[in-house]
């Protein structure tokens, strides 16, 4: 047995000396990644539908009522040679009107009489490969002559945009205060079994064991806390997650919205919970070990 | 061996602990350290593994000064001085054998190590046979016993022996005191600090006596 892997047994065997201990801090560590993971997921499907529906339904570029047919065509021309763009649509006041119409068809009585005033103005219906480039291109549509305004194709989208803002501020708060509390929570198990052991420490050092020597087996045992809580909290969320696409999805409720397969995120939620487990734990003990290393 | 020079330690609050000592034991040598309470005895060895620092003076180890020694070498020293305690300080819930391969652990030593000193220290000890005990179901005089083999166990040059028979009858007390001569006389450097008045008187060694911190006596075949 070399030192290490005596070292990462000791760690263990703290483990389990401490038993409901560390049950609970697992417990604690579990409850604050399912947290985290949730709204990773719901961050995730928000920003993956907003992604999807941008690029189906693409910009619309709305022009200047006193342009001319020869501006449209230049305008036209300007956008095509924007890199990203994949089609672009012309849409005469006369459509906008008809589009209106079928939008409105059930109410589309006080649209009548309006055809003549041509108060729907022209634009032109932009579309684009790739989502990442949607904002550049809407920049670049921006400032061509003749554009007074351009807004994605869906009025739903802006606010799902916000939303999914505000949920991405909540999520970071969220996430540091309990990432703050995980690390206080996990230190102070780590503290309490270091307090166990001290018989142990005291002995260790009267016969001559060095610093990393010592603190080593806090930190595995913080680690494997860590590691534990992680691989617990991606089973549960796991099932949750295909449980609810799975009765969800292919309901009518939730309309355009579409849940993004489990397939497609589950390394993702796993790579971050294995990171942060080990953050948690390595950080965590750490912390309650530094007083310790005095000699 | 140990060389103490010009050694003063004052605390905080004025006391003066270690009042100029200057001492030196050689390689081999087997000294008691007597005195009352609060004469110095346990500065002088906290000084001397470098638990505390001296106010001024310096402190020779086989020859390096400690004072000056960087805190990431201190396990080092202490790996060459050996430390038994009045109160055994023993690992309960670990056998006799477990609390031996303790220390053999903390300095990293080899598996092979570990298996040939195990028993080259239970037997110098005279505690072949019960290294599946535990501490609680051994006698005080085997209990100390074992600490005194978990000390041998790392080779140290030097053992410390802060009050070995404190906590034991004469006749156990004797045998301990056996038990380190023949330690010493495998060449370990040994210091012995002591109440036993009975055995300084006859074992006949040096004897070194602290008072208010201060050396008062030291004989090379003294008495309490």
């Amino acid at each position: 047995m070399t030192t290490n892997t005596y070292l990462i047994k000791e760690g263990y065997n703290n483990l389990n000396k401490h038993g409901s201990k560390t049950i609970s801090t697992m417990l604690i560590i579990c409850a604050t990644m399912l947290i985290l993971g949730i709204f990773i997921i719901i961050l995730q499907n928000v920003n993956k539908n907003v992604e999807t529906l941008r690029l189906e339904q693409g910009l619309q570029a709305f022009i200047e009522d006193k342009a001319t047919d020869e501006d449209v065509a230049y305008m036209e021309d300007e956008i095509k040679l924007i890199p990203g763009v994949s089609e672009i649509q012309y849409m005469s006041k006369a459509e906008a009107y008809e589009d209106a119409k079928e939008q409105f068809k059930d109410q589309d009585y006080f649209l009548e009489g309006l055809e003549d005033l041509e108060i729907f103005p022209a634009s032109f219906i932009v579309k684009f490969t790739n989502i990442e480039e949607a904002e550049t291109i809407k920049e670049a549509v921006e400032k061509i002559d003749g554009i007074y305004n351009v807004k994605y194709n869906a009025d739903t989208i802006e606010a799902v945009i916000s939303i999914s803002k505000v949920a991405n501020y909540f999520l970071l708060g969220v996430g540091i205060v309990l990432l703050v509390v995980s690390v206080f929570i996990i230190s102070n198990t780590i503290k309490l079994a270091v307090y166990s052991n001290k018989r142990e420490i005291f002995i260790m050092r009267y016969i001559g064991a060095t610093n990393s020597f010592i603190v080593k087996p806090f930190i595995v045992e913080g680690a494997i806390m860590g590691i534990m809580s992680a691989l617990i909290s991606f089973i549960i969320i796991s099932i949750v997650y295909v449980y609810i696409y799975a009765s969800l999805n292919s309901s009518y409720a939730l309309g355009v919205f579409k849940f993004i397969p489990y397939s497609t995120i589950w390394y993702q939620i796993l790579i971050a919970y294995i990171v942060l487990g080990l953050f948690i734990g390595i950080f965590g003990s750490a912390i309650s070990l530094k007083k310790y290393l005095k000699a | 061996m140990i060389e103490f020079v010009n050694i003063v330690k004052k605390y905080d609050h004025g006391i003066v602990a270690l009042d100029n000592v200057n001492l030196k034991i050689n390689k081999g040598e087997f000294a008691f350290l007597v005195g009352p309470s609060g004469s110095g005895k346990s500065t002088f060895l906290r000084l001397l593994i470098k638990e505390e620092e001296p106010t001024s003076g310096k402190i020779l180890v086989e020859g390096k000064d400690i004072t000056r020694m960087k805190k990431k070498d201190i396990p080092y020293l202490r790996r060459k001085i050996g430390f038994v305690f009045q109160d055994f300080r023993l690992l309960y819930d670990r056998t006799v054998e477990e609390n031996i391969v303790f220390a053999l652990r903390v300095i990293e030593a080899s598996e092979r190590e570990i298996k040939t000193q195990l028993k080259t220290v239970l037997q110098m000890v005279g505690l072949s046979g019960k290294e599946k005990f535990y501490p609680n179901q051994l006698s005080g005089g085997e209990q100390q016993r074992v600490a005194l083999a978990r000390a041998l166990a790392t080779k140290p040059p030097i053992l410390i022996a802060d009050e070995p028979t404190g906590n034991l009858d004469p006749k156990t007390a004797e045998e301990i005191f056996k038990t380190l001569l023949e330690i010493n006389a495998r060449g370990t450097t040994i210091l012995v600090v002591t109440h036993a008045k009975d055995i300084v008187d006859t074992l006949n060694k040096r004897v070194i006596a602290l008072d208010h911190g201060k050396i008062i006596k030291d004989e090379a075949r003294g008495v309490y």
